[in-house]
């Protein structure tokens, strides 16, 4: 859970950090912009991937049936 | 005497330099002596199950529990009692697409993918991410396979930049070199590397700007017993280590084994009980740390 808040308190500050936009040149706005799709990309991945993966493997042929995927043996 | 016939032929066989075979990929390039002298060594006990869903898609799961060492500035090791589940998917559309994800009780995820774009191009996307911020890790390979050659392009977090080609220069021999930029340290490297094999015997060399020098030999003594040596040494540090490891694979097991000059003598064996059933165990004395490891497991379904 610790890790959890560390994370959420990263978030907020990238979020801040967007505000003063405007008056910053294009460089900062492009780096700022691809650390904020990398961070999302990076959620996403971490959350996403072993999903993404079962999905696949659940669509292939022959099809396995859902009640192997979720049996234990 | 029976082998001497194929010898001769091949001595007779003029080299043709533009039918070279196409060379290993520059980061296997001991690919031998890492598979005698560096097996999976562990600590504790672990229980590994593969459950195949159908020819492509298997689902794994894996508990660990032991000491793991923590580091520490002090000489002595350190160690926490540890336990872990991992959960796995897996999907293998061989040689298409490779699709491998593990994910720890810690909420550490491992992903790793594999798609061949075309018959030479292949994509290799690998990620090591946490929770904690500036842990993570990802890094993405371009592999293009030559008729003769192969070349590698790496793109990696935290401005990481790589490349590296390998050559085949005779039947036997390949030459190879890689350059590296990592932007967040500000460090740059260059490396060489030579590699020669043949039915017997692989002998590599490798040498890079972080003062690495590396060589291995490695003999293969019949088709069941291979001996490894290898040598380590960093000129910068000044440090220096001489392996040597045997791999010896048996109709029902497979012992692997090796002792290197810092008085670290280890053990591998990986005994088949029964069809898809494993049992392993591990063995680590590390006489001058007095630092003993000793690790039992089980592996079932494969």
């Amino acid at each position: 859970m610790a890790s959890r808040g560390v994370s959420l308190k990263a978030k907020g500050k990238s979020s801040k950090g967007s505000k003063g936009l405007e008056d910053r040149s294009l460089s900062e706005s492009v780096k700022e912009w691809s650390t904020w799709a990398m961070k999302k990309a990076k959620v996403i991945t971490h959350y996403g991937f072993i999903p993404f993966v079962i999905i696949i493997g659940m669509n292939s042929e022959p099809k396995p049936q859902l009640s192997q995927l979720l049996s234990p043996v | 005497m029976a082998q001497a016939p194929p010898t001769d032929t091949k001595l007779d066989e003029k080299v043709d330099y533009f039918n070279l075979p196409c060379p290993i990929p520059f980061e296997e390039l001991h690919r031998e002596a890492i598979i005698s002298l560096k097996p999976e060594l562990f600590e504790g006990m672990r229980f590994d199950f593969t459950k195949m869903l159908n020819q492509k898609f298997s689902l794994n799961h894996s508990v660990s529990m032991g000491p793991t060492e923590i580091p520490s500035q002090s000489t002595e090791t350190i160690k926490i009692p540890t336990a872990n589940y991992e959960f796995g998917a897996t999907f293998i559309d061989h040689p298409k697409l490779m699709l491998l994800g593990r994910i720890l009780t810690d909420g550490r995820l491992n992903a790793r993918v594999k798609y061949e774009v075309s018959e030479n191009l292949t994509l290799k996307a690998n990620a090591q991410l946490t929770n904690e911020p500036h842990m993570s890790q990802g890094m993405v390979n371009f592999d293009y396979k030559g008729k003769d050659y192969r070349s590698q392009f790496q793109l990696g977090n935290g401005a990481l930049l790589g490349a590296s080609y390998i050559q085949s220069v005779t039947r036997n021999l390949s030459l190879g070199a890689e350059v590296f930029w990592a932007g967040q340290h500000r460090k740059s490297g260059v490396g060489y590397a030579a590699r020669y094999n043949t039915d017997k015997w692989v002998a590599t060399a490798q040498v890079a700007s972080t003062g690495m020098v590396l060589a291995s030999y490695v003999q293969k003594v019949s088709e069941k017993v291979s001996l490894a040596t290898e040598l380590l040494c960093n000129y910068l540090s000044r440090d220096v280590t001489a392996s040597f490891g045997y791999d010896y694979i048996l109709r029902q097991c497979r012992l692997r084994g090796k002792i290197d000059s810092n008085g670290c003598c280890a053990a591998f064996l990986e005994e088949r009980l029964n069809m898809g059933l494993n049992f392993i165990l591990s063995a680590e004395l590390d006489h001058k740390k007095k630092d003993y490891k000793f690790g039992f497991g089980l592996t079932v379904g494969e």
